[in-house]
């Protein structure tokens, strides 16, 4: 940032002027999102925008390719990986692309981005499309979820084809648990029993019982969940069921779907929402967690995996995560996240959807049923860094190598906990994950839940009104 | 006219006309032009389309929608933004005065070292942490820091002092990011000061010996009034830098805790880029700009009383 310039006040003005507005990134933006609406990619390609590493989507990319030729043998299929540390900063540079106006052909969004995306009319919906090919996805949607599905609606439309999702469980070190003399907890353990495990681990120094990272997914949320509240008012939007009615006919987990969950006026310093930070603040009061980091949550599976922290709240992914991480199969294990007055669980799913903008919208409607099919599962998260959405992925061979034991819990966080929902994440969730971030943290250092939540209730108030 | 104006206007007429100068021309049109560009390209024109985006609501994906002035009637309005623009002037303050101060202290005493090597590693030494990434030194000292499993506290703890908030409460977190600026900062100001050190006259400091100032009142009463100057640029250009303050806090503490070191730049990125508000991010720009050029004013008419030109 600092350059050298010899002293003299004439140089200072020139340096003035070139660092005053250094932080002037907004009106470049301008500039190129003036230069390009065209939309899409050229002819000859099928842009995927991709949440990872650039080696990761070139590999991906590179395996995709040959199935992809045999659709059709001119397109060359490119996937630009955008790197993030959570979904919040991954939209911000989706949006950044699509102004500098190279929007992709295909999107991986997750539930996080969805009712923005949707509610802007970035994506198209996919329900002609599914309809049209109804018989040839029966089996794709006979062996997903459909919570996962609903989550993926809005206002009645599906936009997005789910593939993977991760629910809120309770990962736990076998070893730190054996040492407290802790019995590995059951699927239906409470909030005492988790408070209880927690402070036998406490005991050991450089040890903290739980660690748990700000964020909308699987944060204190979670905690409020259980204790059935929520930031924002839950409801559904009506209609959906052209897909109902036909994909999942008799299904008895698809009974009362919808068009997709509506948010509705903030609920941010309800009493149950407050109870839950509170119960943090008291967590952290008692020494039984630190204060959690923003976002990401890289460095809250190091700890775990370096055997510092006891308990954390993770999906799917953190089998993946930990094994990466360096800890071995058995050193840790799943089980559902605790009863408080229910035991709800929040989860996040991840899927495709097809930008508006696309001039190959055919073509990438043939790419999304690839996309979703068993065997390209493994090629687009190989590892175990997401939870299949497919129920016939998440098996026993599967995490025979990773971890954990109880690997079922994923999948039966869906079916035994039918209220289980997805994370609140409106049209305007980037403003709400940034009001969420700041006042989570200023409830964890004032000690006051309730200012803090006070403050988040009028910052989303202003969100929603904005739109 | 006399002879003298005569011959200096000959001599003029004479440059003027020689055949290199022509040659020369389009060489030094093409520099003066590539600058030009730069300047415009890179400064100007994103000023400009700054300034007229924030007339503007836009969210990227929608057109954008004339607002006049509500862009910078609502930044008035904005309680969390103004205290952004309180946290920064704050922080800026503190990191101005230590990073001068720093950088004065560690130029006088290295300045008295006569061995010009001993004079070299300690100014390479000091400049080092200027050359690292920004990103990468918050990173570290994000883990140094950290209220649990930090470094910094495991040897505290070894002295018996407890657990400190480094990054985990307001003023610890403010003061933390500062204290880091600081030392990545400073060897920018210590090498300018050593510098300007070197260049003052040593008749006027042998002058003094002789009268029998001390070293105190040779620094006070004379080393400082002949670099002035230099302590006046490095006033403006450490306060420009860090009303600029974005990458330590946003990776160190994401403008928390609260919103305690939520920068105007970090507002002016969530507004814009995380809330799509683009017009909105582009007027706390603007009022940021502003900010910085009347504050860079006022040093300069500060300056006209405390700086002495020789």
């Amino acid at each position: 940032m600092t350059g050298i310039h010899p002293p003299g006040s004439s140089i200072a003005r020139r340096t003035l002027l070139k660092a005053g507005v250094g932080g002037l990134g907004l009106a470049a933006l301008a500039d190129l999102a003036a230069c390009g609406n065209g939309g899409g990619s050229s002819s000859k390609t099928l842009k995927m925008l991709y949440f990872g590493e650039q080696a990761s989507a070139t590999e991906l990319q590179n395996r995709l390719q040959p199935q992809i030729t045999k659709l059709d043998s001119s397109i060359k299929f490119e996937i630009s990986a955008i790197n993030g540390t959570d979904w919040n900063d991954f939209l911000a540079k989706v949006l950044t692309q699509i102004a500098a106006g190279t929007p992709p052909d295909i999107i991986s969004v997750a539930t996080e981005g969805l009712q923005l995306m949707a509610s802007k009319e970035l994506a198209i919906p996919l329900d002609d499309y599914v309809t049209k090919d109804l018989d040839a996805l029966k089996g794709y949607f006979a062996d997903i979820h459909p919570a996962l599905v609903e989550s993926m609606m809005y206002q009645g439309h599906l936009w997005e084809l789910p593939d993977s999702f991760n629910a809120g469980n309770m990962f736990y070190s076998t070893s730190l648990f054996q040492r407290a003399g802790v019995a590995p907890p059951s699927e239906d353990w409470t909030l005492e029993d988790f408070e209880s495990a927690a402070t036998k681990i406490a005991k050991f120094k450089g040890i903290n019982a739980f660690g748990w990272v700000v964020r909308l997914w699987g944060s204190w949320t979670s905690f409020m969940y259980a204790n059935n509240a929520n930031l924002l008012e839950e409801g559904k939007y009506d209609g959906g069921d052209w897909l109902w009615s036909k994909a999942y006919a008799g299904d008895p987990a698809a009974a009362g779907r919808k068009g997709g969950w509506k948010w509705g006026a903030p609920t941010a310093n309800s009493e149950g929402t407050v109870e839950a930070l509170n119960y943090m603040i008291e967590l952290t009061k008692k020494g039984l967690s630190p204060s959690p980091d923003v976002g990401g949550g890289g460095t809250l599976q190091g700890l775990f995996a370096s055997n510092r922290i006891g308990m954390s709240i993770g999906g799917g992914f953190w089998a993946g995560g930990l094994t990466n991480a360096g800890m071995k199969n058995g050193s840790f294990d799943v089980t559902m996240f605790p009863k408080w007055k229910s035991q709800r669980h929040l989860f996040g799913a991840g899927g495709y959807a097809i930008f508006k903008s696309s001039k190959k919208k055919d073509l990438a409607w043939e790419v999304l049923k690839l996309l979703v099919k068993p065997e390209s599962f493994d090629l687009v998260f190989p590892g175990n860094v997401t939870t299949p959405g497919r129920k016939s992925l998440v098996t026993a061979e599967r995490y025979a190598k990773t971890g954990p034991k109880n690997w079922s819990v994923f999948y039966d966080t869906l079916t035994k906990h039918p209220e289980t929902a997805p994370i609140p994440a409106p049209p305007y969730y980037n403003a709400l994950a940034t009001a969420l971030n700041q006042r989570t943290t200023e409830a964890i250092s004032s000690g006051n839940a309730k200012a803090a939540l006070d403050g988040l209730q009028a910052d989303l108030e202003k969100a929603a009104g904005a739109g | 006219m006399s002879t003298a104006t005569a011959e200096l206007r000959t001599t003029v007429t004479k440059r003027r006309a020689h055949p290199l100068s022509h040659r020369e021309a389009p060489f030094g049109f093409a520099m003066i032009g590539l600058s030009v560009l730069f300047v415009a390209v890179f400064t100007a024109i994103p000023i400009v389309a700054s300034l007229a985006l924030s007339f503007f609501s836009w969210d990227v994906i929608s057109a954008p929608e004339f607002v006049g002035l509500k862009n910078y009637q609502r930044l008035f309005a904005d309680g969390p933004v103004l205290k952004s623009f309180g946290v920064t002037l704050g922080m800026s303050l503190a990191i101005v005065v230590l990073q001068l101060t720093i950088g004065l202290g560690l130029a006088v005493l290295v300045n008295q070292r006569k061995l010009v090597w001993v004079r070299t590693l300690f100014r390479t030494a000091f400049y080092l942490p200027l050359l690292a990434s920004t990103a990468a030194v918050s990173i570290f000292m994000g883990y140094l820091f950290d209220y649990k499993f930090g470094v910094v506290n495991y040897y505290l703890g070894l002295i018996g002092i407890s657990n400190v908030p480094w990054l985990t409460s307001g003023f610890g977190a403010a003061t933390t990011i500062v204290l880091i600026t600081v030392w990545q900062q400073a060897g920018f100001t210590f090498v300018l000061f050593v510098a300007a050190l070197m260049s003052v006259p040593t008749d006027v400091l042998e002058s003094a010996q002789i009268d029998g100032a001390g070293g105190w009142r040779t620094l006070f009463r004379i080393k400082i009034p002949l670099i002035s100057p230099t302590i006046l640029f490095a006033a403006v250009v450490a306060l420009i830098n860090a009303m600029q303050l974005f990458d330590q806090p946003f990776i160190m503490t994401k403008g928390g805790p609260g919103s305690s070191t939520t920068t105007v730049t970090i507002s002016m990125y969530q507004k814009g880029f995380q809330n799509l508000q683009f017009g909105y991010g582009s007027a706390i720009a603007i009022v940021l700009l502003a900010a910085i050029l009347v504050i860079t004013g006022l040093q300069f008419l500060a300056a006209r009383k405390l700086v002495f030109y020789q």
